[in-house]
């Protein structure tokens, strides 16, 4: 950005003719050539599939026109996937970002060891999730004396009973993501001015008051961008489901990304599988759409 | 950026030259796709390059022979890599369709999967292998795994069984002298076994192949063996899950769990902790297949420890048939730049000793048999009825490879009491007709 900036300055120093907009595209252009080629050009070619009958391998492949959506509306597997997709969605994006939230207040304290517990918070997110997946399988063994219910001496089927594993995993993904939403709220909270809190406790406000009419007015940036990643991250959730339950027991936590991964992969079915991808692209960017709209509304500044 | 630029002496336009260098370099790199598959070595000599994916449990006998082949052929140097079937299946079906395949791939028996071998030379993507001289001896029944349209387009060591892999100790610990010849007695043994603190049969749903394997043991006795021709009828849409064994067979898995025969939440079990619940001997039996038990016996303190015996589907001991399927084999892809290179490998695969040694790494029956043959003893028990009371697994007739994943999560379902056997076998046709 500094160097833009210098640069219109210069121009219009020198008295060039040059609108303060323009330069900025000239710069963007090699990174938009490069993003055209290595992800608009693919995306877009691949869309066309969405409107054959491909098996994904053979040449044999004819036009079928809209017939895969309609299958799609038709298709009760595909759109109980649906239901599955918001709740866990809903479920990860209000907690993770709760704990975030908590986690965030706490390492911002003045701790000894807050540089420490930042790091702690924060290493399950450079793990693979398919990794993340198979060791929370261990914790997640259904034996009254191992794993997580030997821990807190429960008796649950973490992943085998039907109305549990949807949960389960949603648990296995906060505990994961919990730390990057803390990192970006933290973020937010370093950009808080002290003055205001000053002038808040002159004022006689509490830890509460502070909280509500300083620190989370001014957090809302980084609500945004947190709801936001959360909100994508849960619509197109696969790795931490397909390594832990498969979509099982059953059907009870198919999302839509491992239906549509079953239509290509497993069934054989490339252009069908296209065609929820793109229904599925286009419902993210949707709602992400919708989010930022709101979320961008009611964004202050101190 | 500003301060960045100005240290580093660089003018702007140097800056933009450079990274358009770097990115056309980059972009250069990715486009390549290293054309050379015959590489010099040393001695002069030219080396033909060839490439293996398969699915793990292929690694043990491809090591073997793939050493052994480096012997007979010094110029050909085989590259393999191995990951678990579901991984495996995205991979090479990705390389299949974008025409890059490997030369040599794992391949799935009949028909029923996405890599299946009438999937695949359906796609004009395998390599015929009919003329090579091992392909004459297939047996008569197995063709249908390895032959699409008279043509041999996969090959395969031999078969495997689906039965019950049991404990030893925990039988004798329980009081049971020989193994069960029939349902009735099968189901005495369980009691046994649960009167003497045992779970049974050890279950373990939550992975999804696990599923099957209890309908597949017993639809044998209950389809079957009743009628023969059951896949043709089915296929020629005379015969259904629903009016068919398959129903008694599901009532019959259903009654084990009844009977408080399994282990407690059979969904949420993994197969890992399924195989060391008998491997340390906290449970009797569980129903495999006799491909894993190498799986079984490393987690044993002793692998003599495991034996396994047919699981009777029937009560009447000369109705019972066993499941014994084609093991999981490999091709040749039809369109490499090694094709005929590749094709003297799987030539080298199908000599006689070559079959019995893979077929010993897997525990395998193998496909054809010598003097030199071994049989692992604990499949010794299923001989008998190799012969004339055997049937493939079933995916391997089914038309599409949608009917299986429906069958694992049916049974997800029935185990978790969310879903009726009607409810199950109506779901299991809606598939197989698709």
């Amino acid at each position: 950005m500094t160097v833009l900036t210098a640069f219109r300055s210069r121009a219009r120093a020198t008295g060039r003719r040059v609108s303060a907009d323009t330069p900025s595209w000239l710069f963007a252009a090699p990174a938009l050539v490069v993003y055209a080629l290595v992800v608009l050009y693919p995306a877009v070619s691949g869309m066309v599939y969405a409107f054959t009958d491909w098996s994904g391998i053979g040449e044999d492949r004819s036009f079928v026109g809209l017939a895969n959506f309609g299958t799609l509306l038709g298709d009760e597997q595909a759109m109980g996937s649906i239901g599955n997709t918001i709740l866990l969605t809903v479920a990860v994006v209000a907690v993770q970002n709760g704990v975030g939230l908590l986690l965030a207040l706490g390492v911002n304290a003045k701790l000894k060891s807050r540089g420490l517990l930042r790091v702690i918070f924060f290493a399950p997110v450079v793990v693979s999730p398919v990794m993340v997946a198979f060791l929370w399988k261990y914790l997640f063994n259904p034996d009254p004396s191992a794993g997580l219910n030997g821990l807190l001496g429960l008796e649950v089927d973490w992943l085998g009973d039907p109305s549990v594993a949807l949960w389960s995993i949603a648990g296995m993904v906060v505990w994961q993501y919990a730390g990057y939403s803390m990192v970006i709220f933290l973020a937010g909270l370093e950009g808080v001015p002290k003055e205001l809190y000053e002038a808040a406790m002159i004022d006689g406000a509490g830890t509460w008051q502070r909280f509500r009419y300083v620190t989370w007015p001014l957090l809302a940036p980084a609500v945004t961008i947190n709801l936001m990643l959360s909100t994508i991250g849960g619509l197109k959730l696969f790795d931490q489901v397909f390594a832990a339950t498969n979509g099982g027991p059953g059907y009870a936590t198919e999302t839509l990304s491992t239906v549509l991964y079953k239509q290509a992969f497993v069934f054989g079915k490339f252009g069908y599988s296209t065609a929820i991808a793109l229904v599925l692209a286009l419902f993210v960017a949707a709602v992400s759409l919708v989010q930022v709209y709101y979320l961008r509304g009611r964004e202050v500044t101190a | 950026m500003p301060d960045l630029l100005h240290n580093a002496r660089v003018s702007r336009g140097q800056f933009l030259r450079m990274m358009g260098g770097l990115a056309a370099a980059g972009f250069v790199t990715a486009c390549s796709t290293r054309p050379e598959t015959t590489a010099s070595t040393g001695g002069g000599q030219s080396t033909t390059e060839l490439k293996f994916i398969g699915v793990a449990d292929q690694k043990a006998p491809m090591d073997e022979l793939v050493a052994a082949y480096q012997k007979v052929r010094p110029t050909v140097r085989l590259t393999t890599s191995y990951a678990p079937t579901d991984q495996v299946q995205t991979s090479i079906r990705t390389q299949l369709g974008a025409g890059n395949a490997p030369d040599l791939h794992v391949v799935f028996p009949g028909s029923g999967s996405a890599m299946s071998m009438s999937e695949i030379a359906g796609a004009g993507l395998l390599a015929d292998l009919s003329g090579q001289a091992w392909t004459r001896t297939i047996p008569e029944g197995f063709k249908p795994a390895f032959q699409a349209g008279g043509k041999t387009y996969m090959y395969s060591a031999g078969s495997s069984v689906i039965g019950a892999v049991y404990n030893k100790k925990a039988f004798e610990k329980a009081g049971i002298e020989a193994p069960p010849t029939t349902w009735s007695e099968f189901l005495a043994v369980c009691d046994k076994l649960k009167k003497a603190g045992l779970v049974p049969i050890a279950l373990g749903a939550q992975t999804p192949w696990v599923t099957q394997l209890i309908t597949y043991a017993l639809v044998p006795s209950t389809v079957y063996a009743k009628d023969p021709t059951f896949d043709d009828k089915q296929l020629a849409g005379q015969a259904s899950f629903a009016d068919s064994g398959w129903r008694q067979a599901m009532e019959m898995y259903l009654e084990l769990q009844k009977r408080g025969f399994f282990n407690d939440k059979p969904n949420g079990t993994t197969f890992e902790q399924q195989t060391s619940m008998v491997a340390t001997g906290k449970a009797g039996m569980a129903i495999q297949v006799s491909a894993v038990l190498p799986d079984f016996r490393k987690a044993a303190s002793s692998p003599d420890d495991l034996s396994m015996f047919p699981v009777p589907g029937a009560d009447d001991a000369a109705s019972v048939w066993i499941p014994a399927g084609v093991v999981v084999g490999l091709g040749a892809g039809a369109k490499g730049k090694n094709v005929e290179e590749a094709k003297a490998f799987v030539d080298f695969l199908g000599k006689q000793e070559n079959i019995n040694a893979w077929a010993k790494a897997i525990a395998a029956i193998p496909l054809t048999q010598d003097a030199s043959s071994t049989i692992d003893a604990a499949v010794q028990s299923f001989l008998p009825f190799t012969k004339d009371r055997a049937v493939p697994f079933m995916d391997q007739r089914w038309p599409n490879a949608e009917v299986q994943p429906v069958h694992f999560a049916v049974i997800q379902e029935l185990l978790a009491g969310d879903a009726t056997i009607d409810d199950a076998l109506k779901k299991m046709d809606e598939a197989y007709k698709k």
